[in-house]
């Protein structure tokens, strides 16, 4: 019989890491209690999970680890709500429940063969941090062509995943390049924002997607910036944040129009999402 | 009694006047709806479309409960700057629902000056469900009033069945104790004298003298029907709070279940915050799909404020509310030592 | 197909077989006067006469509180599922074809729902066809009607002296060929007699024009009219909760000491809370959005994803509506 949808593998919080100065973002890296939960969640980067503490509730997160950190589950949440001040609050060793992998990954079969943009701003940064892993493994870089990053933070200090970024841009067959918002003494770095960066840098249109996620603010003057370069609707992937409950597109509240960001999404193409009212 | 389409000729009229000259930006009144023993609110900003407006028996919705979302407070000072300048608005109100208004503008939710209050004079509205069992099996297909006030009904197989009004009028409309509005600025309808002012305190007494088991049997039988649909908070005017403490989630004071524990926490959570504040309109029992009497406690608590503090609510827009008074005087024997 | 009658004298009898297999629910006066699904004792008869029941039948299907997992010392676990078998009977066909709209969602989405399988597996829906619709009803319109069998196991019609009961799924011939013994063959005469009452109830049923919705709904998703439907809208989960295919739900978490449960509990789009984001931002942020959400729901977004309306014409939301809104009218203004 099938696995009940509703009952999360067994896992385990074996590391906790603060990503920034107001530490108010943590990731928080998971291993199944089963080794062969590992085998059953096979998953891509751009998808998510429910993550789950007994008797504290449920809330979906976007997955920051590739499937090609085979040991590990990793997850960054930034502590807004409830469900994210109770786990902000757990230690290693506290027993977490997991459910998934859920929803649509980047279009990773499209993104073959093309050179690949990729643009992050603050802490949405997670599932794109899983696409450049990914990307990087030895098994698929010779996959896709060029790779850009493009991540930006309001300050040095609330940049996530600081020493990868580092190693990121010592090494080649990436191209990493960061701003923020507001430097500080030691930055020596791009200030400005992600769309200041956009523009100096001026990335060709050819052959290429850009995978974009952030809050709406950079996400709206990001697009405007794209099609000024030249970039197609289809050729812009985005991801979703909706409030969410089943995951499994029952509970009906994730919906924009006729899609359900649980499982159409949460990964959609500009194209598409114009297509949909702008309840989002 | 003024006939219910004087009434309406009036209605029609001071809406007209009122919309034509720009006195107000709305005016909110009655419409027939869809279906028999039924009206529906109605927002009306054109004086072209006041033959919309309605007044018959089954003006039954609190208006007032329309009120604070009308001049919700901005969120920011960056919506503030936005914000449109507020509305002036007229409402009809009956004598329960005038009472809501003027509390509201005692809890300072709506500015006294945006409001032009168009009070009728109520005879007691018909409680639709009352008034379908009294058919029994037989459906209403039209329902109007004769000059004595009584329901006259044409069923589905053509016959008419006259409803005698008191018989289907809403429970806290027979126990209403001032059924002309007090303060509006304008009244439309003869004055109405209560019918039995007080049948509330009679049937309090009566429910508080039987033993505390048969109270705790009577309140779990009748909390066992909800559903936690929110009509009996929603349907009330002066549940405006922005966060309701039933929503909250962090911490989460109740569960989301229909397990009695949770039920009846809603319930009595909902019936001490309306103490001294509740105006006995019964918007909420008759809100309840599931014909819970949602009354029995707020009544109560009503009574307590009354007997402790003398104090009514929505009865004068210049008397601080109970709860938010403090005066040397007030009743302290609740108080318990340490 | 079986199709056999059984006279209205031996219903008690056909009641107190069903009871030795299970649970058994049908429809039983209450003290205030209302018609509803009772576990009557055996000595109440069952009431023939009824237009529908306050609260649709869906709670046995997807009750309103389910315990979805418990809770002990940190280790979650699956209730186990009830495996008794349940009977319903005299539910209204318009309420037995919305349980088609929820298998769409609970049977037939990927993955599928275990607890309302388990309760659909186990529960049979014996529906009575509907004799004395309300001028509320409009199940014509929306593909279903009075005599409509789908959905249900069995579907009765109730006749003169006799109901005609008239299997629909291998479910409904199992139980038919179970009770064989109190059933007659039904007649020629009894099936003309059936298929004159139900035109009889069927022509009393205005029609509702939503022939292709979908379209015209898409069409009117900027209209003003949902400004204007929506004003009186008071934001409370009435039309959702009494609604047979309103399935929205809530997942939240109850803890006492080292145990609990994740209870699933209705939910309706009607509230603000429902798509508030923890950030504050909420996609739907005014009754406007949310009444056109619950709209183009039923009559659009599951056309294009399931291919089926979600509505059965029932008429609860408009009979019970504490301000009195009645979903046809924006239907008839959109021309959806």
């Amino acid at each position: 019989m099938a696995r009940n949808p509703y009952l999360p593998y067994p896992a385990r919080i074996d590391e906790v890491i603060v990503e920034n100065e107001a530490r108010d973002i943590k990731t928080f890296r998971l291993v199944f209690e089963d080794p062969k939960s590992a085998v059953e969640f096979d998953h891509l980067p751009g998808q998510f999970a429910e993550l789950s503490l007994p008797g504290m509730g449920e809330a979906p997160f976007g997955i920051a680890s590739s499937p090609t950190e085979t040991d590990y589950l990793l997850f960054t949440i930034k502590r807004v709500g409830l469900f994210t001040t109770e786990i902000h609050s757990v230690e290693a060793g506290t027993a977490i429940g997991v459910r998934g992998p859920m929803g649509r990954p980047f279009p990773w079969d499209t993104m073959a063969g093309k050179n690949l943009l990729i643009i992050g701003g603050g802490f949405a940064f997670t599932t794109l941090r899983a696409a450049i892993k990914y990307i990087l493994d030895p098994a698929n870089r010779s996959r896709f062509g060029s790779i850009l990053v493009i991540y930006g933070a309001r300050t040095p200090g609330e940049l996530m995943y600081k020493d990868e970024l580092t190693e990121w841009q010592a090494r080649d067959g990436i191209d990493v390049h960061l701003t923020v918002d507001h430097a500080d003494e030691h930055w020596t770095q791009h200030e400005g924002v992600v769309t200041s960066l956009l523009g100096a840098l001026k990335p060709s249109a050819d052959n290429t997607l850009v995978l974009v996620c952030g809050p709406p603010i950079m996400i709206r003057f990001t697009l405007v910036s794209l099609a000024t370069l030249g970039f197609s609707e289809d050729a812009i992937i985005l991801s979703l944040e909706m409030r969410m409950k089943c995951g499994i597109g029952k509970c009906g509240r994730c919906n924009i129009g006729s899609k359900y960001v649980c499982k159409d999404g949460p990964v959609f193409t500009y194209q598409e999402l114009r297509t949909l009212p702008t309840e989002y | 009694m003024t006939p219910s389409h004087e009434i309406e000729a009036r209605l029609r009229e001071t809406a007209e006047e009122l919309l034509r000259e720009k006195r107000v930006d709305l005016f909110l009144g009655y419409e027939k709806a869809t279906l028999p023993f039924r009206t529906t609110p109605l927002f009306l900003t054109s004086p072209e479309e006041v033959e919309r407006l309605a007044w018959n028996p089954f003006c039954t919705t609190n208006l007032a409960v329309y009120l604070p979302r009308l001049f919700k407070a901005p969120a920011s000072a960056r919506e503030a700057e936005r914000a449109p300048p507020l509305p002036t608005v007229a409402v009809v109100l009956k004598g329960c629902d005038a009472r809501s208004a003027i509390a509201l503008v005692q809890e300072r939710q709506v500015p006294r000056e945006k409001l032009v209050l168009v009070g009728v004079a109520c005879p007691g509205m018909v409680d639709v469900r009352k008034a379908e069992r009294a058919l029994g099996e037989h459906e209403a297909l039209g329902a109007g009033e004769d000059a004595l006030g009584n329901i006259h009904v044409v069923v589905e197989d053509g016959r008419e069945v006259t409803l005698p009004r008191e018989e289907i009028v809403a429970d806290a409309c027979l126990e209403c104790r001032a059924p002309t509005p007090s303060l509006p600025d304008v009244l439309v309808g003869e004055p109405v004298e209560g019918k039995d002012p007080d049948g509330a305190r009679r049937q309090t007494d009566e429910f508080a003298s039987k033993t505390l088991d048969d109270r705790w049997a009577h309140l779990q039988d009748e909390l066992s029907k909800c559903i936690r649909c929110n009509a009996c908070r929603q349907a009330c005017p002066m549940c405006y709070c922005k966060e309701c403490l039933l929503d909250q989630t962090r911490p989460r004071w109740v569960g989301t279940s229909t397990d009695m524990s949770d039920v009846t926490i809603y319930h009595l959570v909902r019936a001490f915050h309306m103490a001294g504040r509740c105006t006995e309109c019964g918007a909420c029992a008759r809100a309840c799909s599931m014909g819970i009497d949602t009354r029995l406690l707020t009544r109560k608590l009503g009574q307590e404020v009354e007997d402790l503090y003398g104090y009514r609510s929505g009865e004068s827009a210049d008397v601080l509310p109970a709860l938010s008074a403090f005066d040397m005087d007030d009743a302290q024997d609740f108080l318990t030592e340490p | 197909m079986t199709e056999k009658r059984i006279p209205h004298t031996d219903l008690d009898g056909l009641l107190g077989r069903l009871r030795e297999r299970g649970a058994v629910y049908a429809p039983a006066r209450d003290d205030a006067g209302d018609v509803a699904l009772t576990q009557a004792p055996l000595d109440d008869p069952m009431v023939l006469e009824y237009r529908n029941f306050r609260l649709s039948p869906k709670a046995f299907f997807l009750p309103q509180s389910q315990t979805l997992l418990t809770f002990c010392d940190g280790e979650a676990h699956e209730p186990s599922l009830p495996d008794g078998e349940t009977f319903l009977v005299g539910v209204r066909p318009c309420d037995a074809k919305a349980l088609l709209a929820l298998d769409k969602v609970f049977l037939d989405g990927d993955p599928p729902d275990p607890y309302y399988a388990r309760l659909r597996e186990t529960t049979t829906v014996i529906a009575l066809a509907c004799t004395r619709p309300m001028s509320s009803c409009f199940c014509t319109s929306v593909g279903g009607g009075p005599g409509d069998g789908a959905g249900a196991d069995v579907l009765a019609v109730g006749l003169e002296a006799d109901l005609l009961l008239r299997a629909q799924t291998p479910k409904g011939e199992e139980l038919l060929s179970s009770v064989a013994d109190l059933l007659a063959d039904a007649t020629d005469d009894a099936v003309k007699e059936a298929e004159k009452r139900v035109g009889a109830a069927e022509s009393l049923i205005a029609p509702v024009e939503v022939d292709n919705s979908a379209q015209r709904l898409r069409d009117g998703y900027d209209s003003p009219c949902w400004e204007t439907a929506s004003q009186t809208c008071l934001g409370c989960g009435t039309c959702s909760f009494l609604c047979p295919t309103c399935h929205c739900f809530d997942i939240t978490d109850e803890l006492r000491g080292t145990r609990g449960r994740r209870v699933r509990t209705w939910d309706c789009c009607a509230y603000p809370l429902f798509t508030l984001h923890g950030s504050g931002h909420n996609p739907r942020p005014s009754p406007k959005e949310r009444w056109r959400q619950r709209i183009m729901h039923k009559f659009r977004y599951a056309v294009e994803n399931l291919d089926r309306l979600f509505c059965v014409g029932c008429g609860r939301c408009i009979r019970n509506c504490p301000a009195s809104m009645d979903l046809r009218t924006v239907l008839r203004e959109l021309g959806a």
